[in-house]
Formats: structure tokens, sequence, C-alpha cells
């Protein structure tokens, strides 16, 4: 494409005409092959929410679907036939709305992750102050306890922490999905390195202003460290966002508070005679705010998700 | 001023106290209530407890059930990680040789890594639909292809219907390992970008100075050596996620068939929680951490010992 242009490193042959560059649209081809099926699912996600039933079965209708209008017949059971004209992909989604509070489990999850996030930064920061920049004694101690637990894996205290929510009499609630979560190692961990950067002139200013030391960790330090914070609150956020296992576990009944992916289950439950354009639909809404998100925010995003690459 | 002394003096203890407390309830008490419950035959429930010892371990490599659990959770992590890692690290080094169309691939290839795994994991199962599904459908295109019979594969497909893929014994796991590494690969791209952008260019001009010429020679000298560092920890951190595979287990095949993806996370939430097992649970458990310690302390012995280069 851009092999024209002089400042590519491609030889130009006396003839003046360009040589194609073989190599590098050979390696196009390759990551064009991986690329398709790397976004086939969300291609066929997309496309089948827009479809209705009949062109599903019959693999027909092209991406968009042709939109033709249908009788849902579940509506016409009920109600006189000319009020169940639907347009598939409005069909798709209403019906993703309407057979499970899908609105619900997405402000679950807005409140899941947001409180989880809050907590962690309200437990993490000033522990990490004093990790950093404070002389106390036994704070080598706190520390060596703070790398080893970045060892353990949520998924290795799991039963335990299953018993405990139980015994609490805390299943199905807001608490058993937030509570197991609120603090993190990793924080600790990441805004201590990322303090420890911070100049000492600074805090002995904000001092020397008469500001407390309380005051420090979130008047001085926070706003210093809002790269660091945003970087950790994109992992944090995405994480929980997705996370199946733990809601999976201490969630078994009330639908109220499912979060999105328990959502998914609704569909899995009956699989058989399944509306797979309504199933779709559900999956388009629960993935495509991350995804719109990190469309705009692409190296923010990619920061935050390998933060874990700094342990 | 004696009582602001003790006040600052105390400052840090009050500043780290709601973490400490925090990380001993939440992560060493569990972990050591995990190690105790295991010798136990803990339920739910039950009016009494009672020390059965190493009887869950003894059970878990001795019955048929767990040994299908360590199986099929070996074969997953080793089809994964080198999977997923060795795409990664092509996809890496092909977009950073490239001159246009760097952040398109890269953007493309890290969305699996954003994607809520169990939407994405029904997704998957809708495609791989034995009637339905693009994936057989496409199969069934490629009979057309004159010749292509000769590939047992499809000998067998084209006359008697390809696999049920998550219905069948023998492609579930692979399909489930198909999933992971689509959705791992991304990852690993993106950490091997950043471990090549920290190579210094003068290492490759001293290389060619040398006589490597070729691409081969570049990264056998260079490019894979300084890579080291990357690798060990890519390696430790696919490693410890193939082991934490849970979703597309319990959405897609729940462990079977007969078994067959009943992988290690699937078995700690089957016995641990549906079961009300907790022993075999917490015994499964001490397992799994003992294969995350077994890593990590790994990881930081190579580190240690041998990659240093940079």
């Amino acid at each position: 494409m851009t092999s024209d242009t002089a400042t590519t490193p491609v030889s130009v042959p006396r003839t003046g005409f360009p040589s194609i560059p073989w190599i590098e649209l050979f390696k196009h081809a390759v990551l064009m092959v991986g690329a398709l099926i790397v976004i086939a699912p969300f291609l066929v996600m997309v496309s089948t929410s827009f479809k209705s039933q009949n062109e599903i079965e019959s693999q027909s209708g092209g991406f968009f679907g042709s939109q033709e209008q249908f009788v849902d017949h579940f509506c016409a059971a009920n109600n006189p036939a000319e009020e169940c004209v639907a347009t598939p992909v409005i069909f798709n989604y209403s019906t993703a709305f309407t057979r499970v509070p899908l609105l619900r489990f997405l402000l679950n999850g807005v409140i899941v992750t947001v409180s989880i996030f809050v907590c962690q930064v309200i437990i993490a920061l000033p522990c990490a102050y004093a990790l950093s920049k404070l002389r106390w004694w036994g704070k080598n101690v706190v520390f060596g306890l703070v790398l080893f637990c970045l060892l353990i894996p949520i998924h290795a205290i799991a039963v335990p922490l299953y018993l405990l929510i139980t015994k609490l009499g805390l299943l199905n609630t807001y608490a058993s999905l937030i509570i197991p979560s609120t603090i993190s190692v990793f924080g600790i961990f990441l805004m201590r390195q990322f303090f420890m950067t911070v100049p000492d002139d600074l805090i002995d200013a904000a001092r020397m202003d008469g500001i407390s030391e309380f005051g420090i960790v979130w008047r001085v330090m926070a706003p210093t460290a809002f790269p660091a914070l945003l970087a950790f609150g994109i992992f944090s956020v995405v994480a929980h966002w997705n996370d199946y296992f733990w809601p999976r576990m201490v969630v078994t009944g009330n639908e109220m508070i499912y979060t999105p992916p328990l959502g998914m289950r609704v569909y899995q439950a009956d699989l058989e005679g399944i509306t797979y354009g309504p199933m779709m639909a559900t999956a388009t809404v629960i993935v495509i705010p991350l995804v719109i998100a990190f469309l705009l925010a692409q190296r923010r995003f990619i920061e935050g998700i390998t933060l874990s690459g700094m342990k | 001023m004696a009582n602001s002394g003790t006040q600052a003096r105390a400052i840090p203890y009050l500043f780290s106290l709601p973490a400490l407390l925090l990380i001993l309830a939440l992560l060493l008490l569990p972990m050591l209530i995990s190690l105790g419950l295991s010798l136990t035959d803990y339920t739910l429930g039950a009016p009494d407890v009672e020390f059965v010892w190493f009887e869950n371990f003894e059970r878990i490599f001795t019955r048929s059930t767990y040994m299908k659990m360590l199986s099929a959770t070996f074969w997953y992590v080793i089809i994964v990680v080198p999977g997923s890692i060795a795409l990664g690290l092509g996809a890496a080094l092909l977009i950073n040789s490239l001159t246009v169309g760097k952040g398109f691939y890269r953007t493309v290839f890290f969305l699996p890594v954003m994607a809520t795994l169990v939407a994405m994991a029904m997704v998957w199962e809708f495609m791989l639909h034995p009637t339905l599904g693009i994936v057989n459908e496409g199969l069934e295109g490629l009979c057309a292809v004159p010749g292509i019979t000769a590939i047992g594969f499809f000998e067998t497909g084209c006359a008697d219907g390809f696999p049920h893929w998550l219905g069948e014994r023998e492609t579930a796991l692979w399909v489930l390992c198909f999933i992971g590494i689509w959705q791992a690969v991304g990852f690993n791209m993106v950490l091997y970008m950043a471990g090549l952008t920290a190579i210094p260019r003068e290492l490759y001009n001293a290389a060619s100075v040398d006589g490597a010429d070729s691409a081969w020679d570049r990264f056998r000298l260079v490019t894979w050596p300084m890579l080291g560092p990357t690798n060990v920890f890519v390696l430790t951190i696919t490693a410890i996620r193939s082991f934490q595979a849970f979703d597309t287990v319990d959405m897609l095949t729940e462990g079977g068939p007969s078994k067959s993806t009943y992988v290690i996370m699937y078995a700690i939430f089957e016995k641990g929680v549906q079961q009300n097992l907790i022993g075999v649970g917490t015994a499964i458990t001490v397992l799994f951490m003992a294969f995350v310690f077994l890593l990590t302390f790994l990881q930081r012995y190579l580190v240690e010992r041998r990659v240093h280069y940079a």
C-alpha cells in the first residue's frame, strides 16, 4: 500500500516501478488469517444477534439479516397476530432485556466492580504510603507478607472463603461478591512501587504546609499516582466485570444480584429449542461495554491488563 | 509534643492495619484452613468432623475420577501453554516487523483478552453446533475440494459427518484448549511486544557485523536470548492461568463427556461447593496451590540463575 512512497526501505529497481514487497505481503496474509480466526466469534455474535431464528437455522440473510418482519409465535399464542409482528433485530435485543433482567445484571456489574475498586484503593493507598515513605518497625515484615500473598491466587482459597461467606449467612448478597476482593495485595505492591519514585521533598513540603499524614495520602500522593491508579483501575474493573468463578460459587439463587457473566447461564440452562438471536444479543450487550472502552483507550487498557506483568 | 510524637509513630501502623487485617482474614487464614480441612472429612452442616489424615490425598491419587482430573488438567496445560506462547511470540515478531498495520493487528489479537469469556464461550458453542454452526458447515464446504478426502480427517468427516466437537470424548478437551489458546494469544503477544522493544538495536548491528545475516540467525543469536526474562514470565503466568481454567468448562461441558474435560478448578468447584465434600475439595485445592508455588519458585530460580543478559 505504501510501497510507492519514498520513505519505505523497499529497494526501487531501475525501471522506476517499486518492487512488490512480497515478504511484507506474506506477513500480512499470515496475520490476516490469524486475525480472521480471532475475530470470527465476535462477527458471528453480532451477526446472529441481528437475524431471525429462520435465518439462523437456514444460515442465510448475510451479515445483518434481511430484517424481514415475522410473527412471534410465543406472543401470538395469547394475542392477535397483527400485534406480534416483529423486526428480528428489535425482537432479539428487546427479548434479551425482557426475558431476563439484563439491565439489572449490568447495573449489578457496575455496582460490584466499582465497590471493589473503591475498597481496594481505600485500603491499599495508606498501606502503600506507609510501606514506601514512612520509617517504622515491622515494615519489612509487612512488605514480605505482601510479596508472599502475591503468590496466592483467589482460586486457591475459594473453598474456605466460600465456607466463611456461608457461615456468615452472606450467600446471594452483594457483600459476598465484594468482600473477598476488597484486599488487593497486588494493588498495595503496585502503588508502593509507584510511591517509591515520588520525591521526598514533595512530602516534606506538604508537611511544612501543615497537611496531616492522612491528607498527604489523599491530597498529595493519590493525585500524583493518577496514571498508576488508572492502570490499576482498568486491571481491577476488567478482571471483576468478567469474573465468573467467584460469583458462580456464592450466587446460587436470587437472580436480582446476578452479575453479567452469570446472566449468560440463563441461556445455558435451556439449550434445546433455544432462540439463538436473543442469546447472542445478550452476549453482545455484556461484551460490548469493555470492547468499546478498549477501542477508545487502547494503550491504557493494554497497560492496565498486562500490569500483572510487573510482579 | 510527646503526645504528637506518639501519634506520629502510630500512623504507619494505623495506615497498614486495615490491609493487614484483611490479608490475615481473607488470604492467610483461608489458606491455613484449606490445609487443615484437607485432612478431615468436613462437610457443611455435619454435626462432627473427623481427622482422616491423608485419606483425601490417597483418594486423589488412586480413584479413577481424580486420575481423569489430573490427566485432563495435564493435557489442557501442556497444550495451551506452548500453543499460546508460540502463537503469541509469532504474532509479536510478525507484527513488530511490519511497516504498516501494527496497531490494527495488535487491537484485533487483544480483543479476546478483554471480552467476557463465558459470553464468548457460548458463541463458540454456537459456532461448533453440529448442524447450525459455521465450523462444520465450512468443513462440509471443503469436501467439494477434489482430493481432500485423502486426509483421514476429511475422509471420515465427509462420509459420516464431522465431529460433534463438545459432545464427544475425543474432541471436547481439544475444543476447550483451542478456546483457551484463542483467549491467551493476545495477552502473550502484548508481553512479547514489550519484551521486543526493550532489545537494544545495537545488538542487531553487532550481530550483523559478526556475520549473522539471515532473519533466523538474528532471532537465534539476539532476539531469543534477549527475551529470556520475558519467556520465563510468560511461561509462568500462562501456566498458572491454564491451571485456573474454569469458565469454559462450567459453561460448555461441565467436565464431560465421561470426565474428559474434568480439569482441576472445575473439580474443586464440583466437590467443594456443589457436592459439599469440603475435605476432598480442599485437598485438591492444596494440590493446586502446590502447583502454583512450584511454578513460581521455578520462575524465581530461573530468573536469578539463567536469564540475566541485559
